[in-house]
């Protein structure tokens, strides 16, 4: 079994880096209560791909559309920016309204663009992505992602802490809450863009997600949730990715369900953490 | 005494639409201001204008030079979801003191910690803010607010929620603070009752308009029948203070001002 896996190492080194990144930003997701955002940034990550294929089948080839990525990013940050400036609140929309409007447009227009893309791929590979296929070099792009933005965090932990927990003393302060909230948004739309490329729209929210609820579940302290959500994801990639291979499973619902597995130990733990 | 903020004929608002018009006041230095009226007659907006985050639609709002806030919002705005310890939570308030990109020192933990015994709590400074109590709750933060060594306490609405004995030892807390440190307070609220034996001050603010005076100058029955637009009556009771609206419609009673 393992002589298996390793034949997939470079995936699973891939998978890893964004189990990392996702579960550490994962945390301020969770706690700030915008766990749908994660999974609207990624569609119109999604959206963006399926943008730039269909505009490549159409001979447009000039430019940016022969480079994906590119749209994902310029898709995914502009979704960062949009919903960090409020989405919409302003003009009286719930926000919950507007990232569910723009999670069904963002699918919708994806799958659409993906029928009519001559060279466009299944539109499944948006949603469950394609672990299996992550090179070295992708995992080197990914890594060149997630350095910098974890480093980011490290550097601005207070600040990105402060204006999360409570921006009304931050803006008294004199903190520019506007900036540092785009500034995390755009940190999180820059990890979502590219990881969704590989994991998919669907693994990628999980490790938004689950990591992080784990991590409440269990942990006293923000140091404590993070380390248990990096912790979690980490373990949850490798028997995911593990048991997916030899067992011929789709790997990203193969991590999603030990995500599950491991949030739903940590349930009871927390309860006979409380009891005692 | 220097004023440390003033209202020059200043006009709030947001945008176009005008919230108050024409206001001239001055907040000196060892005031205890209790700024009062009902929910949405502009409290807020007076606040916010002191705190810098809204600017004039016309006149001016000056502040004395290198003015610093210690501000304690409604407990309701601060998310207590977050796993943060009470000594994390005070240290908050020297964050802009420690400057970016570096972490809290030794100091700032003492300082923290001399905050939380000031306000009597500095037992609880390893518990989770979120499984205090809501008048430990409101010391906690008020903790902050003194952490970061303000000119200015600038409470909004401190005593929401609570019941009355929370109440009552948050509003003498204040005012200890107020006479034992000679700090600047300002206390936002929307109970008249509750502010009005506490604070020196009171800036009375509803839709009819804006008044300021000493607590005897604004809690007399004309004043504030003349403010509210309905009847009120002020009785005093062992030095207390109680405004009692009447009850409109069927005479048969009267009920206290909120």
């Amino acid at each position: 079994m393992l002589d298996t896996v390793l034949l997939f190492r470079e995936a699973l080194y891939g998978a890893l880096v964004i189990a990392v990144a996702c579960s550490v930003l994962g945390v301020y997701v969770v706690l700030r209560r915008i766990v749908f955002v994660g999974a609207a940034i990624a569609q119109l990550s999604s959206a963006g791909i399926a943008l730039a294929l269909f505009l490549g089948g159409m001979g447009v080839t000039s430019g940016l559309t022969g480079h994906p990525t590119a749209f994902a990013l310029a898709f995914g940050l502009a979704g960062a920016m949009f919903f960090g400036l409020g989405g919409g609140s302003r003009a009286g929309v719930p926000p919950d309204a507007t990232i569910g409007v723009t999670y069904a447009a963002a699918a919708a227009a994806g799958v659409l663009l993906i029928a009519k893309a001559k060279s466009g791929e299944a539109h499944d590979i948006f949603l469950q992505g394609n672990i299996l296929g992550i090179t070295r070099a992708d995992t080197l792009v990914l890594l060149a992602v997630s350095i910098p933005v974890l480093l980011v965090h490290i550097l601005f932990y207070k600040e990105f802490l402060f204006v999360s927990f409570d921006r009304e003393m931050a803006r008294t302060m004199g903190y520019r809450v506007t900036f540092w909230n785009l500034f995390l948004y755009f940190t999180l739309g820059l990890v979502i863009a590219f990881a969704m490329q590989f994991a998919g729209v669907i693994l990628v929210f999980n490790f938004l997600v689950l990591p992080a609820v784990t991590g409440l579940l269990l942990a006293r302290s923000m140091a404590g949730i993070f380390t248990v959500a990096v912790g979690s994801a980490l373990l949850a990639a490798c028997v995911g990715f593990s048991l997916s291979v030899p067992f011929d499973l789709p790997s990203g619902p193969a991590i999603i369900a030990c995500s599950a597995a491991l949030a739903l130990l940590a349930w009871p733990a927390r309860l006979l953490q409380r009891r005692g | 005494m220097s004023a440390l903020i003033t209202f020059d004929h200043a006009t709030l608002g947001y945008g176009r639409r005008v919230v108050l018009s024409d206001i001239s006041f001055d907040i000196p230095s060892g005031d205890f201001l209790g700024l009062v009226g009902p929910n949405g007659a502009g409290k807020t907006t007076i606040l916010r204008a002191i705190l810098g985050s809204l600017a004039p639609l016309a006149g001016t709002v000056a502040k004395a030079p290198a003015l610093r806030f210690g501000y304690v919002p409604q407990r309701d705005s601060v998310d207590y979801n977050f796993p943060l310890k009470v000594l994390d939570v005070v240290m908050m308030g020297r964050y802009d003191r420690i400057g970016l990109m570096h972490r809290p020192t030794r100091e700032d933990r003492d300082r923290a910690c001399a905050a939380l015994e000031h306000v009597g709590i500095v037992n609880l400074a390893e518990n989770p803010l979120g499984a205090l109590s809501g008048g430990q709750k409101q010391r906690a933060l008020i903790a902050r607010a003194l952490v970061g060594e303000p000119n200015v306490l600038v409470l909004d609405e401190p005593t929401n929620g609570m019941d009355l004995v929370s109440t009552t030892q948050i509003l003498g807390l204040v005012r200890e603070l107020h006479e034992r440190d000679n700090l600047t307070v300002l206390m936002v609220s929307h109970a008249l009752n509750e502010v009005a034996n506490y604070v020196e001050r009171i800036a009375l603010v509803v839709e009819r308009g804006f008044r300021i005076g000493t607590v005897a100058q604004i809690m007399t029955e004309e004043t504030l029948t003349q403010m509210y637009g309905i009847p009120v009556e002020v009785d005093e009771m062992e030095g207390h203070r109680i405004v009692v609206a009447r009850r409109q419609g069927n005479g048969i009673g009267v009920h206290r001002h909120a």
